[in-house]
């Protein structure tokens, strides 16, 4: 593996520290030691010293939700989200993916989309017809959402039309490039995407990102990869938070724990549209790691080939919720809300932004 | 016995068979980040790109029934058995030196309880002590064990290793923070500990295996005590003349009340460390006192404070430095602030009564020093008593044989060195951090014939000799 310097000063820095054990959302589920990022970055050292082979250790390298709780957590500013997209991207070069990656890639090949079984939910194409017409606001959903939370992608399209809003919603939406980007990291593919998914919203004055994993790379990424996007970007959550007299919401009482994704949390620093949406619907119950320290609940691409890892994250989640005294958990990552909706925990619901709204 | 292919296989089911296959892995990624912890040696074997030493199978139970079939099995077949539970230790003691079944403790980490009516945490002895920490602040409580490795080390780490934190103090070592343990013997059967600490039946079960660092059995449960919050929490900085001064300073507070925090920097590590990370200037030795607890007694205990030490002519820095040093208390110990290969480093942290401890901390400073020229010589004394208070000193070379075995052989010289200086002048062989592989040759030459007491115990617990081959010197 062809590492860069940045890269091999950040693996050798890590490999023995593991002060940021305890904020690894999938160390802590797991309890495996393999599942932090002294752990990676130990593994990773042998192979940069030809100790190991690379694909010793690949599986590993693909066990990490790039979630960055490690990065914020370093005293120093090491950063092993750095080194483990080089690795992802370097295992790709050399053909040395775990087969359950390439099989992503492969549906990314043929179809546009890392999903497997990429058949678009009939509701959800009869919701998107009703936005075929161009306007000034486009609606992007994310592959995420369309492929694996249709059901909820629907119910946010009818939010989204009860503020009165006109907008559009691409009828083939191109990937926003989070997805590949997640698999091989920063090549010219992900870029590629960037591009391909920027002259589509540079088609419009506003773009609402319904996923904020989208959101994070359009406004951080893609400015590093001179990729210009002229339109004003507001996620979802902003949105409807702004707009909530429009929605007449009812105030049940009901103790809601907001779970912020990382992307918003930690990366795009937006983290009070949430509580306002929280606060008109119920009472807001903040979990012990909440804003700019969350875990993820779950993550929709990991989920492809790790599921029962992504059950054990969002249970863990669950947890924290009922430990903080909350009825329910707000999720407003599709990403997210693709885990948690199927998984069950006593005493304590997750719902979107939608369903919280539209109940 | 030899393990072929057939023999392996057949073992590997059966631990399949009591854990889970999902929970018991053969993988390369598991057994390497099981081979390497915080040990200088095993740190300085991998990054020479060497492998260390590598279970043949990593084994993570879900709780003391499991952890029972687990060793039953590996008695049976007479497989060695290495506990693991952060791998933060510095002493190698998690290191598989001789393969077999690493046990990782970590899928063990619910919390079962918090009794606030009795002021203790129940949780599995694989919960990282930061998640206790977090669970005991979530019902207004603390751990109030706070040691470096808080982030990343477990409940049973701290205990079979007999770790300390920095406010240990006023609230004492981990051994003084247990109530009650659930321990899995190399046989397979399942013990509690009395249901209090504090009894006349007999010796005390939990201090038999505090400290046993995985050699007499694998504690899977345990109840750790919890604090109220401090009202007030006052940080004072000062600076002595000289340690001689600071160690009567020290002693004379400690016969008045317990200060929380009381770390002392000798002239060196505050002329080098303190002044990196906490920005004090000037020269001679650093000390930094907490206090706290109610807001009332604690103004008082802060009077005092000020009254005593200025008899021995410390200067007040103001609360500045200790609430800086507080606020970047574990930041010392991320790569970029700590010493790290190439340099090679080791903390030879010793304890002692006051009337030797100065001597100790001299004499090994001087040993050091003067057989090994290369190598440098800091210390800080950061856990006082009404009797004595330990030494934190380290030792830092910069240039170190390239040739792994010659820096090995360097290493255990210097170390060698150091423990023999410190028990020839009334210390012992280790502080808070354990003996693992590291210092177990030395265990002999502190107890001598008293040693006896351990392999005995060894021998009765364990004949088979399979739990932590090589650690503690047994």
């Amino acid at each position: 593996m062809n590492f860069t310097e940045k890269a091999r000063k950040h693996i050798d820095s890590c490999r023995f520290c593991w002060m940021c054990r305890h904020i690894c959302p999938i160390g802590n589920a797991t309890g495996q030691e393999r599942n932090n990022a002294r752990a990676r970055a130990l593994c990773l050292s042998l192979v940069m010293r030809g100790a190991e082979k690379p694909e010793a250790v690949a599986e590993n390298v693909y066990e990490c939700a790039l979630c960055s709780a490690c990065v914020k957590e370093c005293a120093t500013g090491w950063d092993p989200v750095y080194f483990i997209l080089e690795a992802r991207k370097e295992l790709a070069t050399e053909g040395k993916l775990p087969s359950y990656i390439e099989k992503m890639l492969d549906n990314y090949e043929k179809s546009g989309c890392v999903y497997s079984a990429a058949e678009e939910n009939v509701s959800l194409t009869e919701a998107k017809k009703r936005h075929s017409i161009k306007t000034d606001t486009l609606f992007l959903l994310s592959h995420a959402a369309i492929y694996r939370d249709c059901a909820d992608t629907v119910k946010s399209i009818e939010l989204l039309e009860k503020t009165g809003i006109k907008f559009t919603v691409a009828e083939n939406e191109p990937s926003s490039g989070a997805d590949i980007r997640f698999l091989i990291g920063d090549t010219g593919e992900t870029q590629e995407a960037a591009r391909n998914c920027a002259k589509l919203l540079n088609e419009y004055k506003t773009v609402i990102f319904l996923n904020p994993d989208d959101a994070e790379i359009v406004v951080r990424e893609y400015k590093e990869w001179g990729t210009e996007v002229n339109a004003k970007l507001v996620t979802f959550t902003s949105f409807i938070a702004a707009n909530l007299d429009k929605l007449k919401v009812k105030n049940k009482g009901v103790a809601i724990a907001p779970q912020d994704p990382f992307a918003l949390g930690r990366e795009l620093n937006e983290t009070e549209p949430l509580r306002k949406i929280a606060a008109a619907a119920g009472k807001v119950t903040e979990m012990l790691n909440n804003r700019k320290d969350t875990f993820i609940a779950g993550s929709a691409i990991m989920a492809e080939y790790m599921p029962e890892v992504m059950k054990a994250v969002a249970l863990r989640r669950f947890g924290d919720a009922a430990a903080a005294g909350a009825e329910v958990m707000l999720t407003c990552s599709p990403s997210e809300h693709a885990v948690v909706k199927d998984v069950a925990f006593d005493g304590v619901k997750a719902l979107s932004v939608a369903e919280l709204l539209l109940e | 016995m030899e393990f072929n292919e057939f023999l392996f296989t057949n073992v590997l089911c059966e631990l399949e068979d009591a854990v889970g296959r999902e929970n018991c892995s053969v993988r390369e990624a598991d057994k390497i980040t099981h081979s390497v912890d915080y040990f200088w040696l095993s740190r300085m074997w991998a990054d020479r790109g060497k492998h260390m030493p590598e279970a043949d199978v990593v084994v993570c139970p879900l709780n003391a029934e499991e952890t029972s079939k687990v060793l039953k099995i590996a008695n049976y077949y007479k497989i060695p058995v290495t506990t693991w539970g952060g791998g933060g230790g510095t002493q190698g003691g998690a290191i598989p030196v001789a393969g077999g079944i690493v046990v990782d403790t970590k899928r063990m980490d619910k919390i079962y309880e918090i009794n606030t009516q009795s002021m203790y945490i129940e949780c599995g002895a694989g919960a990282i002590y930061k998640h206790v920490e977090w669970a005991a602040n979530e019902k207004g409580y603390a751990t109030m064990h706070y040691p470096s490795s808080l982030n990343c080390s477990t409940v049973g780490g701290f205990l079979a290793h007999r770790g300390i934190g920095v406010v240990s103090t006023k609230y004492g070592k981990i051994d003084d923070m247990v109530l009650q343990m659930e321990i899995v013997l190399p046989n397979g059967d399942i013990i509690t500990t009395s249901p209090a600490p504090k009894h006349a039946a007999g010796p005390d079960l939990n201090q038999i295996f505090i400290g046993s660092e995985g050699t007499l059995g694998i504690i899977t449960k345990a109840q750790m005590r919890i604090y109220e919050q401090p009202e007030v929490r006052y940080f004072r900085g000062f600076l002595f003349r000289d340690m001689t001064s600071a160690f009567r300073a020290g002693k004379e507070i400690l016969q008045k009340f317990k200060p929380s925090v009381m770390r002392l920097y000798d002239e060196a590590e505050t002329g080098s460390l303190i002044k990196k990370i906490v920005g004090v200037e000037k020269k001679g030795a650093f000390m930094n006192v907490a206090v706290e607890g109610v807001k009332e007694i604690t103004d008082v205990e802060l009077k005092i404070l000020l009254e005593t030490f200025r008899k021995y002519g410390a200067e007040d820095l103001g609360a500045e430095y200790g609430e800086k040093w507080w606020k970047e208390k574990i930041t010392f110990f991320y790569p970029g602030h700590m010493m790290d290969l190439p340099e090679m480093f080791g903390t030879m942290d010793t304890i002692a009564p006051y009337d030797k401890i100065e001597k100790i901390y001299r004499e090994m400073k001087k040993a050091i020093e003067t057989n090994f020229p290369m190598a440098r010589f800091i210390a800080h004394f950061s856990h006082w008593y009404e009797w004595g208070c330990m030494i934190y000193d380290r030792f830092i070379v910069d240039d170190v044989p390239k040739d792994p075995k010659e820096a090995m052989r360097l290493h255990n010289a210097i170390w060698n060195c150091g423990v023999r200086t410190a028990l020839k002048n009334g210390g012992v062989v280790n502080d808070h951090h354990g003996v693992g592989i590291k210092l177990g040759r030395l265990m002999k030459e502190q107890y001598g014939p008293a040693m006896q007491v351990f392999t005995g115990l060894k021998k009765q617990l364990d004949p088979n000799g399979i739990m932590n081959p090589f650690k503690l010197g047994l």
